[in-house]
């Protein structure tokens, strides 16, 4: 089946400055239709910038799409429309939970004016009908109260509520592709259930496809077909989800499962050191800093994403140096 | 026995409703409501609870972010409750707060050496040299690089704006430190070691922490105690481990088996809740949890029942844990 997603050799780099440095590179993933897709990778990888990039919302200047295509559909390349026709698919075909609620929720209006303006925008339902979504969704999300929230203003809410209207939002117009950064951050367990379940429905219901960005694996386990694993802005690794928990090849993978703190029985785990920065990025692979099975060509040289098993892709020394012996 | 260095009693905080074109008050979200605890000197104590149950206007409120409508909140003693703005103001060099949305806490115009700095010269007489100083070494704690902190705000990730966040609070070296979900934003591995700088400040400078959180696999590894909050109040406090392998209200057990599985291929047996959490406008009568409690009975649709404890350091809120 074609993808609804697809982007192709994505790269983006930020101009600070006199310089110009590269944030994302070399990003290929495609997602299919009511797929739910996972990014992970740790603070500052690149992911927020990936999904903004997917959304054409990238602060330019600094930052640019500097090389890449991103086909929405099969044929429309996101990074050739005009801001007006991106507008149009925003909040409708294509829709954002994004990272911080309050960089997208207007401090100076109510829910039901945030609610309603996206339903305004995208539908043509008489008030009452609209008014009726609002709190049908804001209920979905699991908030007590809907009527009286409808009337309050961001401030007034919690973290985790202000999280769950965007959400809400972000799901009202019922999206083709849904980019969900880090949606669950602010939840308790409980709540994180209901609204990953709620997502799943959407998927059910109006065959959605997600792309959930993340660093808590523990979110990816349970909802995700395929990853992709992110690392200093490159996919490092790329497969269905049983194979990157149960046969992970890429060393950064395994730190990353390594540290991951299921039941906390023992103490935290965390991968020696810290991502580079953009300002001293290794010239070979970007994890050789930190790899416990670093060779002297991955300081050197950085290694090909090629193909390690069926539909499972990595960027590794390791088995490219195994599959050139091969040959 | 170590000293208590913050006690709150009985307190409250509820926000009017208003409505109708007059804006009359017309009822009270009881965001917290009577709730009373102690923390020792050196400890880390621990909130849990769902979403909007009353935890971050709980910790507002102690540090009169948000003034308490009702109650007491005993710093080593005095109740800063009656204490005037100034008084108040140097009050907060020894009490900070790590706020749970970064984006919306850190002045966007301002670069991250003048976000950190700006503590440090509003509570100390210091020297350029000496503030610098200071920020270098907390900024290279928190796995920020030096050579970004001429950068602002916007420029950097979500994780990297919440370690921001946290050293502008612990720049100070203060003696309380109220956590808001000070790790949410942050992968596995960085939090592993924020938490363990955490940690290793706490021993470093005898910091007391009330960690605020909603993840309790975090609050587990490093707390010496916990509380689980619900619709403004506290429902059970108690050892870390004691919590943990012996809850004894219904509520925290079933929190607890709602953590997350670690394994695509595991699926786990859950204790899931009937209904929606009540509005905190018009709480249930009897117990809070009443209508959503596997265990309920007729008793406890009627009369709340008391915060007491029922073993050694252990205190619950129910009327079905026998003393
Ligand atoms: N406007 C900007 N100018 C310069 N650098 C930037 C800018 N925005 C982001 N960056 C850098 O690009 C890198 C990737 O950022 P991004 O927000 O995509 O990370 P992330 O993977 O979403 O991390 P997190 O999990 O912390 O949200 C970071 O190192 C960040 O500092
Ligand atoms: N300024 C305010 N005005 C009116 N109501 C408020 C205000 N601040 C908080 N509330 C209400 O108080 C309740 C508790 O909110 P609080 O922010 O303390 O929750 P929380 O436990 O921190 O939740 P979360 O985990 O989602 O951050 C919520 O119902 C919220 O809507
Ligand atoms: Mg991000
Ligand atoms: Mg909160």
């Amino acid at each position: 089946m074609a993808p609804i997603l697809q982007i192709k050799d994505l790269q983006i780099d930020v101009k600070m400055d006199e310089e110009v440095l590269n944030v994302v590179k070399n990003i290929n993933l495609e997602i299919g239709k009511r797929e739910i897709y996972g990014i992970v990778g740790e603070s500052g990888s690149g992911k927020s910038l990936t999904s903004l990039a997917i959304m054409g919302l990238l602060a330019s200047p600094p930052l640019q799409v500097s090389k890449g295509e991103i086909f929405f559909e099969e044929d429309k390349d996101l990074l050739k429309l005009s801001s007006r026709e991106l507008r149009k698919i925003r909040g409708n075909k294509i829709s954002m939970i994004f990272q911080e609620p309050m960089s997208a929720l207007d401090p100076l209006f109510t829910i039901e004016d945030q609610l309603m303006e996206s339903l305004k925008f995208h539908t043509k339902l008489s008030k009452k009908e609209m008014k009726r979504a609002c709190v049908k969704i804001i209920e979905k999300v699991g908030i007590p109260r809907p009527e009286q929230i409808m009337k309050e203003y961001p401030h007034q809410l919690s973290g985790g509520m202000r999280q769950r209207i965007m959400i809400a939002i972000a799901m009202l117009c019922n999206p083709k592709l849904l980019i969900a950064d880090e949606p669950t951050t602010a939840l308790d367990v409980t709540i994180q259930a209901q609204i990953l379940d709620l997502m799943k429905e959407l998927r059910d219901d109006f065959e959605t496809s997600i792309l959930m960005i993340t660093h808590d694996l523990g979110v990816i386990a349970e909802t995700c077909q395929r990853v992709a694993v992110m690392y200093a802005g490159e996919i490092v690794e790329e497969t269905d989800v049983v194979s990157l928990f149960h046969r992970p090849k890429h060393p950064y993978t395994k730190g990353l499962l390594k540290s991951m703190v299921g039941d906390r029985s023992d103490a935290l785990y965390s991968i020696p050191g810290k991502v580079p920065s953009v300002e001293q990025m290794p010239k070979g692979c970007r994890f050789v800093t930190r790899c416990p099975e670093a060779m002297d060509i991955c300081e050197k040289v950085s290694p090909d994403d090629l193909e390690v098993a069926d539909n499972h892709r990595c960027k590794c020394w390791l088995y490219q140096k195994e599959m050139a012996n091969h040959v | 026995m170590s000293e208590t260095l913050l006690k709150v009693e009985a307190l409250e905080k509820f926000f009017p409703v208003k409505a109708g074109i007059f804006k009359r008050t017309k009822g009270y979200v009881k965001a917290v409501n009577d709730v009373s605890f102690e923390v020792k000197a050196k400890e880390t104590l621990s909130l849990v609870g769902e979403s909007g149950c009353g935890k971050s206007t709980l910790g507002r409120s102690i540090l009169r972010i948000l003034e308490p409508t009702g109650g007491k909140v005993l710093f080593n003693d005095k109740n800063i409750l009656d204490y005037s703005k100034q008084d108040l103001r140097k009050m907060r060099r020894d009490m900070q707060l790590v706020f749970q949305d970064p984006y919306s806490s850190l002045n966007p115009r301002m670069t991250v050496r003048e976000l950190v700095s700006e503590p440090l010269y509003t509570h100390f007489s210091i020297s350029k040299m000496e503030a610098d100083q200071r920020v270098d070494e907390i900024l290279e704690k928190v796995g920020l690089p030096l050579e970004h902190s001429k950068r602002y705000p916007h420029q950097f990730s979500g994780g990297q704006r919440q370690r921001i966040s946290i050293a502008r609070a612990l720049v100070l070296k203060p003696k309380l430190v109220v956590a808001d979900e000070p790790v949410s934003a942050l992968d596995v591995s960085i939090q592993a070691q924020i938490l363990k700088l955490l940690v290793d400040l706490q021993e470093e400078f005898d910091l007391t922490y009330l960690f605020i959180s909603h993840d309790l696999n975090v609050v587990k590894h490093i707390s010496d105690r916990v509380g689980v909050m619900y619709l403004g109040k506290i429902m059970e406090l108690a050892d870390t481990e004691a919590l943990y392998e012996e809850p004894l209200h219904p509520y925290t057990k079933a929190l607890l088996s709602a953590v997350p599985t670690s394994d695509p291929l595991v699926k786990k047996e859950r204790i899931i809740l009937k209904g929606d959490v009540p509005s905190p406008t018009d709480p249930p009568s009897g117990c809070p949890f009443h209508q959503r409690c596997p265990l309920a009975e007729e008793k406890c649709q009627n009369v709340l029942p008391e915060f007491v404890q029922v073993r050694p350091k252990h205190w619950v809120a129910c009327h079905l844990v026998e003393q």
